[in-house]
């Protein structure tokens, strides 16, 4: 996963040219002002969206990444804590008029407190096992969410009042949006940094690498993969309120769905996982691609888009196995020895 | 120092031990010797909280610790290296160290360890920054070994430390161990390698199809007719 940042790690200059484990490079610090001069240039209307949907969904791959990259707790579930720190923030601002800036944090705290008892709860299955068991999870909440009528709107859904101002967290501007959502996808990248900084991450990775071994060690699994689950979900759950608050509406048929609990998955698999930076490149590649087909190719032939974006994962896939970040580690390794 | 009393191992429904009694005294070199698939490797996890399922008890200064799980063992001093030592590959072997140093009072001292551990171990502070899979055989045991010292152990369970070394690293490792004893720690090893353990050994027990079947001085054993015939083939 991440052999070449580390083995690397102790012999590079102060600031490195490519990403390694647990420092910030040049290369990251130029993505980031690429991504701040991509929103600056003030893009037409429709790059836009793809623009703020391509950060959105970087900060949850990051946010993701932390449970399945670095616990190795690979989950098809995350859907659910990002539906729930949806609702958590919409139910806050309709029902008692909190600010959504608040209800995140709120959302977030909620989210975290159901990826804990999840990872608790699944503390004895691995594998296979715990996958199907996140899945199960999210199709829990989902039901939850469908027939809770008084509470989530049912299958109807809740719609957030397109009143624009600073308190409601709704804006007319495009920008805006993609500002609060590369902040978030930022913010998520700082944490995972100090994450790879920290003893705890550490931790997390030995848990990942050889469970027993850690504990004949003296690491306790179950705080690590608690807290890295914990950590994991209150960012997505932060993630699913932003969502809330661009879109105005929630439907739990797609908030809280498999699909995106799987795109959650397949970002930083592509990127590379248990890296910072693979996330990032998986949501850069994968999130313009996957709208730019729907757009364009959506209504020429019925599922062309699909067949084109699958044949372009298959292609990552093949020739990319451990992730495009895998790939910039081996171009650096290489680059140092000649 | 460790008491163990009647002891069953499981995984899943298979019993691999069956009434396993010993204990170890502190300060003692303790060997288990025996034949594949005797139950050494399954002792060692059941005693360090791994995997297996048990009954019977399991006590370490009179504390029963049969319920607790690995990590709580190890902060009560009972630290298993394991077997195919079981390292960290793409970690260094400072931050190998580091992941020993878990529970709140080896953390306290982990600078301290880390400087006693290299004195001991010199070859790891010469590669410090290296990561741990690119080390040989010999220098990975070491390795695996001071990841457990950094946990401050009292009882250290060895299983087949000498797996795959080259003979003069499994010299150097039995010095080690006599060191080790030497500084105060109590040692209880599993190994195939009989010589060495029956030399360096206080007392061995002789493990068959997961019962004790024999147990006695290291030095006595080594005469020890039915021994050589039918449990290591000398």
């Amino acid at each position: 996963m991440a052999s070449f940042d580390r083995a690397s790690s102790a012999r590079s200059p102060l600031i490195p040219l490519f990403p390694q484990w647990g420092r910030v490079s040049i290369f990251e610090l130029a993505l980031i002002l690429t991504c701040i001069a991509l929103v600056v240039v003030r893009l037409p209307t429709s790059f836009q969206d793809v623009l703020l949907l391509t950060y959105m969904f970087a900060g949850l791959a990051l946010a993701w990444n932390i449970a399945g990259g670095y616990a190795g707790l690979i989950s098809f579930g995350h859907a659910a804590f990002f539906g729930v720190g949806a609702y958590t923030s919409t139910i806050l601002y309709l029902n008692l008029g909190l600010t959504p800036w608040i209800g995140l944090w709120v959302g977030g705290l909620l989210a975290a407190v159901f990826g804990a008892v999840l990872a608790l709860v699944c503390a004895r299955l691995r594998g296979p096992f715990f996958i199907l068991s996140t899945l199960a999870f999210a199709e829990v909440v989902r039901l939850g969410a469908l027939n809770w009528v008084s509470l989530t709107g049912g299958p109807e859904g809740l719609s957030i009042p397109p009143v624009s101002g600073y308190a409601n967290m709704v804006f007319t501007s495009k920008a805006i949006y993609a500002w609060i959502m590369l902040s978030y996808a930022v913010a998520i990248y700082a944490v995972t940094k100090a994450l790879e900084a920290s003893r705890f991450g550490y931790y997390l990775c030995a848990i990942r690498d050889d469970e027993d071994a850690a504990a004949a060690a003296g690491v306790n699994p179950l705080i690590g993969r608690t807290a890295a689950m914990a950590l994991s979900a209150g960012l997505t759950g932060i993630g699913g309120s932003l969502f809330a608050q661009y879109f105005l509406y929630l439907d739990p048929t797609f908030l809280i769905s498999p699909e995106l609990s799987f795109q959650f998955a397949l970002l930083p698999a592509v990127g590379g996982l248990g890296t910072a930076i693979g996330p990032v490149l998986g949501s850069l590649l994968i999130t313009p691609l996957s709208e730019l087909l729907r757009s364009h190719l959506g209504n020429a032939a019925a599922g062309l888009h699909l067949v084109i974006y699958s044949a372009g994962l298959i292609v990552v896939m093949l020739y990319f196995p451990g992730g495009l970040a895998a790939a910039i580690a081996k171009l650096d390794w290489r680059r140092r020895r000649s | 120092m460790l008491e163990v009393k009647s002891l069953d191992a499981f995984y899943g429904s298979v019993q691999v031990l069956h009434g396993v009694s010993l204990h170890v005294n502190r300060g003692e070199i303790v060997g288990i010797v025996g034949a594949n698939a005797a139950g050494k490797s399954t002792l060692m996890f059941t005693l360090a909280g791994l995997r297996t399922t048990h009954t019977g008890d399991i006590g370490v200064d009179g504390e029963p610790i049969g319920h607790l799980p690995a990590y709580e063992r190890t902060s009560r001093g009972l630290i298993l290296v394991p077997e195919r030592r079981r390292l960290f590959p793409f970690m260094n072997v400072l931050e190998n160290l580091e992941i020993g140093a878990y529970s709140p009072g080896a953390r306290a001292q982990a600078k301290q360890t880390i400087d006693e551990v290299f004195a001991l171990l010199p070859v790891l502070a010469e590669r410090r920054k290296q990561v741990s899979g690119s080390l040989s055989g010999g220098e990975q045991q070491m390795l695996a070994i001071g990841r457990a010292l950094m946990g401050k152990p009292r009882l250290l369970l060895l299983d087949e430390p000498t797996e795959g070394l080259a003979p003069i690293y499994v010299k150097l490792l039995f010095d080690l161990i006599v060191r080790l004893r030497e500084s105060g720690l109590t040692v209880m090893i599993v190994e195939q390698n009989v010589h060495h353990v029956l030399r360096t050994s206080d007392r061995t027990y002789v493990l068959e199809n997961g019962r004790v079947v024999l147990e006695g001085e290291g030095q006595s054993l080594l005469n020890d007719e039915r021994l050589k015939i039918a449990y290591l083939g000398l």
